[in-house]
């Protein structure tokens, strides 16, 4: 994130940023070689990963560039980042396989791992097949945020409990993944057709408040009494989750954190406030003070990520369930940090449509063009989540004997199921384009979003692996 | 037809087809369905948790609207039966226009039609070329696999060449499908259920238990011949396992091993391997008994109240076991299932003596009278008892449902990869009187690259038509 303030500052001209790039990523390498060397191992999933996130953050940068810039010969370096990181992904990919003995789709940081080798795949396809290379401006930097993630909840490979054990969970868990990362997609076209269809930037402030809101209101579900913030017990040892019972999970409180986590709510919703005093009013300096507030809004969110991180880094707290002191970790709470993340990073790329709207807009293709591929991709997403649905179903009656038991999680995703349908009824039989249909497949986005994130952390049942 | 004259049966028709009424529909099943993934449900929740979670009036309300179980609320089976009528509905109000699109293809485009499709190109070609120009079109449609058809009306003729016109059906295969997934879903809800039945090692039962409502009869025993565990060198369980046999009249008609993802199927039955676990019962105790008055010591396989003959004159019979014993107020009792601390009661039935001896090991006080057996004992194996947990289930419908899924999936490839696209061609006149072979396309969907594709052959008919006038030159010199 740091990079992309920096790029701000200094607009690099031609080469400069390619060479500095290229510099940092050798640099970063040989450290990492130095490292390697000292310790022996040279290839295990995780000097894998990191390699891919050298070569990714090059790429991210590079990608920004481009976005910021528009100096063609960026991409060029851009791509030839991602391959190598995608080389190097694959090679966590394999080496976690080889190791594991099943397919990596069992542990969230397994999931992160296929979903980031998947977004960088889907990003290199969009950018030779179609031609949208502006595309890694927006994949690059999650990819970055996914394996900056698993860095933090890097796990051990836990042995696969009878039930997971099934040719026909892995087929769809890696069709959930394909299908997700189709949706993803689809997202950030519809995004891109709302700015080339001249959406003031103001509604898109309101957007990014509004998502900031949702996410905080679902961390702080969390709150506890005196202001404290529930997370689950980590087993440093185990390196699992501690369970009181099957299913049930032993929570901790973080005192003070949730008064934090409380007032950067406040922060996250003045700009949305500031917003529609402005609607009513009509007072441009309000926009301005709006503006601002979102600066207000990304610092204190960094600042707040910055203090989860520590606090729940180490330190014991007490349960409200269980007398005595229990440890915690950052990878017992991947949701959380996920929601603090990617609030961030939502806020920053406002700031860059803030900045470089103009730029953004003359680099990205025509809105009816965004459109149709919207339209593709959902059209590729659709059968896939279709597949998904039967392939879990399939399983869950081989497993448990029945195939459809309206659980959170499969209802959820009967629910996105739902909407997508509609999405494509309406565009069929009724000619929806544009606006509409890009609104529709934002929302259906959202709800993948909560059907991934939100059912898993909210709402209890059967997926409790996942 | 006027809006008035029309019945009330046709009128709810009508709505019923609307595709608004389809999104309404849709609409309120994913609010209702969101609502039952937040609100606690009752047959998955205890109902302890239920009324921690809710205050008696908010319960009683939310029981009342069945907001507790929306997924089998009166309600909601209604909701989706209405959206299967929607679908039908809609359906058949839309199939004789497609079929009649389907069936009868616009094959001969008049002026009108040529002048308003957007997709066209027009080439000039001679007056004499006419018929070579419509034999080189009718070529390269063919090579671009649209298998032209010539096309001879009164005052006209043209081709008429078109791919995949199956796709424009294929929006019926996957409501077709959608019904037969509804289908399988209500017969499994009307006529299946769900059971559990747990086995210990050499037991078999006719009966099972149902989540709710009573027992049921099989018409045939299931036996468990054995079951086990396995598990990974840290501890985890990694397999369960279960030998399984059916028996029918007295006779084992199927044997199979079930374990986790792997059920046994019979009769229209399934058993799954749903838990393992100890029944804190004994199945076998290995002992040594060795004559107190000298002489050899012999090893016996004892089970539960399970008698053995030690000599002509003496038998020992397992009375009590107690895998993790603990004393209080001069009893025995066990503490838990766990093989941890565990006590025998042996019974030494002597003919001779014509008593009663308790054996007890280790010797408890007050209760043990080893010293007066005529044998003494020595533990050498316990082999615990453990039941295998079953889930039995019945889902006749479960056929349909995974025959929709499959039609599903072909439907939607069918809908979304195929493209229906048609190319006309016809020799036209222009306002100069230039001949002209106006060629004109359209696909139902994807029209980008069918345009792209449409340009291509074009492009190739019109390298190829400029060949001709120049062999027609050629010729006479030739000659």
């Amino acid at each position: 994130m740091a990079r992309a303030a920096r790029v701000d500052q200094q607009p690099a001209t031609g080469t400069t940023l390619v060479l500095m790039v290229g510099l940092g990523v050798a640099f970063l390498l040989f450290m990492a070689f130095l490292n390697v060397v000292k310790n022996g191992n040279l290839l295990n999933d995780s000097n894998l990963l990191y390699a891919a996130l050298i070569f990714y953050c090059g790429a991210g940068t590079l990608y920004l560039g481009f976005g910021i810039t528009g100096t063609p010969a960026y991409i060029r370096y851009a791509s030839l980042a991602t391959w190598a990181g995608l080389l190097a992904n694959t090679g966590a990919v394999a080496h976690r396989w080889y190791e594991a003995g099943h397919p990596p789709f069992a542990s969230i940081y397994e999931m992160l791992l296929m979903f980031v080798w998947t977004l960088a795949v889907l990003t290199l396809i969009a950018e030779k097949k179609y031609d949208v290379k502006v595309i890694g401006t927006v994949t690059m930097p999650v990819a970055i945020v996914g394996v900056v993630l698993m860095q933090l909840l890097r796990t051990e490979v836990h042995p696969l409990v009878p039930a997971l054990q099934s040719t026909w969970l892995h087929v769809h868990v890696t069709l959930a993944m394909l299908a997700y990362a189709a949706c993803a997609l689809s997202f950030a076209l519809a995004m891109m057709f709302l700015i080339q269809d001249q959406v003031k930037t103001e509604t898109f402030l309101a957007a990014t408040s509004l998502f900031g809101i949702a996410t905080y209101l679902g961390i702080l579900t969390r709150f506890e009494k005196w202001g404290g913030l529930s997370v689950v017990a980590w087993d440093p040892e185990q390196k699992a989750e501690v369970f009181l019972s099957r299913g049930v999970r032993l929570y901790l409180v973080i005192p003070d954190l949730g008064w934090l986590l409380l007032l950067v709510l406040g922060a996250v919703a003045a700009p949305l406030i500031l917003y529609s005093v402005w609607r009513n009013g009509h007072n441009k300096a309000m926009l301005d003070i709006a503006n601002r507030a979102m600066f207000l809004s990304i610092s204190l969110q960094v600042l707040a990520l910055l203090f989860f991180a520590l606090r729940a880094r180490d330190g014991r707290y007490a349960s409200l369930d269980v007398d005595g002191l229990f440890p915690t970790s950052l990878a017992a709470s991947p949701f959380i940090l996920s929601g603090l993340v990617g609030s961030i990073f939502v806020s920053l790329l406002y700031l860059l449509l803030l900045w470089r709207r103009e730029e953004l807009q003359r680099m990205l293709p025509g809105a009816e063009e965004l459109d149709r591929l919207t339209y593709k991709t959902i059209a590729i997403a659709f059968p896939l989540l279709t597949l998904m649905i039967a392939a879990g179903a399939y399983w869950a009656n081989r497993t448990w004997g029945s195939y459809w038991s309206w659980d959170p999680k499969e209802t959820w995703a009967a629910i996105t199921w739902l909407v997508y349908a509609g999405y494509l009824h309406m565009r069929i039989t009724r000619g929806w384009r544009g606006r509409r249909a890009a609104y529709f497949a934002i929302l259906g986005f959202a709800i993948v979003m909560f059907t991934f994130f939100g059912v898993t952390y909210l709402l209890p049942g059967l997926h409790a692996y996942a | 037809m006027a809006a008035p004259t029309l019945s009330v049966p046709r009128r709810i028709w009508q709505t019923l087809a609307a595709i608004k009424t389809g999104v309404i529909l849709l609409i309120v099943v994913v609010v209702l369905s969101a609502a039952g993934t937040v609100i606690l449900q009752r047959p998955a929740t205890d109902p302890d948790e239920m009324t921690r979670a809710y205050s008696p009036q908010v319960l009683r309300l939310l029981d009342t609207l069945g907001l507790t179980d929306v997924f089998h609320a009166w309600w909601f089976v209604l909701l989706l039966s209405l959206v299967s009528l929607s679908i039908i509905a809609a359906s058949i109000q839309r199939f004789p226009n497609s079929w009649r699109f389907y069936s009868r293809s616009y094959k001969s485009p008049d002026e009108a039609f040529r002048r308003a499709i957007p997709v066209r190109a027009l080439i000039p070609v001679n007056d004499h070329n006419e018929e070579k120009a419509l034999s080189v079109a009718d070529r390269v449609l063919q090579k671009a696999g649209f298998r032209p058809q010539r096309i001879v009306r009164e005052n006209s003729f043209s081709l008429f060449g078109e791919r995949h016109r199956f796709s424009q059906m294929a929006v019926y295969i996957v409501h077709l499908s959608l019904l037969l997934i509804f289908t399988g879903g209500t017969i499994d809800a009307l006529y299946g259920w769900r059971a559990f039945l747990t086995l210990t090692r050499g037991q078999q039962s006719t009966q099972v238990q149902p989540q709710n409502g009573k027992v049921r009869d099989l018409p045939f025993a299931i036996r468990c011949d054995g079951a086990g565990q396995e598990n990974y060198a840290d501890g985890s369980p990694k397999r369960w396992w279960s030998d399984l046999a059916v028996v029918k009249n007295g006779q084992v008609v199927l044997r199979k091993q079930i374990v986790v993802n792997e059920p046994l199927v019979y009769g229209g039955l399934r058993f799954y391997q749903a838990s393992y676990g100890k029944t804190g019962k004994l199945d076998k105790l290995l002992l040594t008994a060795t004559p107190r008055n000298g002489g050899p010591a012999e090893e016996l396989t004892i089970g539960p109240d399970e008698t053995v003959s030690l000599d002509p004159y003496a038998t020992v019979r397992l009375a009590e076991f107690f895998p993790d014993y603990a004393l209080g107020d001069g009893q025995v009792y066990a503490r838990s299932n766990d093989l941890q601390n565990p006590a025998v009661h042996l019974i030494v039935q002597s003919k001779a003596a014509n008593k009663a001896i308790n054996v007890w090991m280790p010797p408890i006080p007050g209760l043990e009278q080893n010293a007066s057996s005529p044998y003494s004992f020595e533990g050498k194996d316990v082999q615990m008892a453990y039941f295998t947990g079953l889930e039995v289930s019945h889902e006749p419908g479960q056929w349909a449902v995974w025959a929709g899924v499959v039609v599903m999936g072909i439907g939607l490839i069918l809908v979304f990869y195929f493209v229906h696209s048609r190319i006309w061609v016809a020799p036209a006149r222009d306002v100069h009187g230039q001949l002209n072979l106006w060629i004109g396309g359209s696909a139902n969907k994807n029209k980008d690259a069918f345009e792209h594709r449409f340009h291509a052959i074009v492009k190739q008919l019109e390298s190829e038509l400029k060949i001709f006038p120049q062999a027609e030159l050629k010729k006479p010199f030739l000659r």
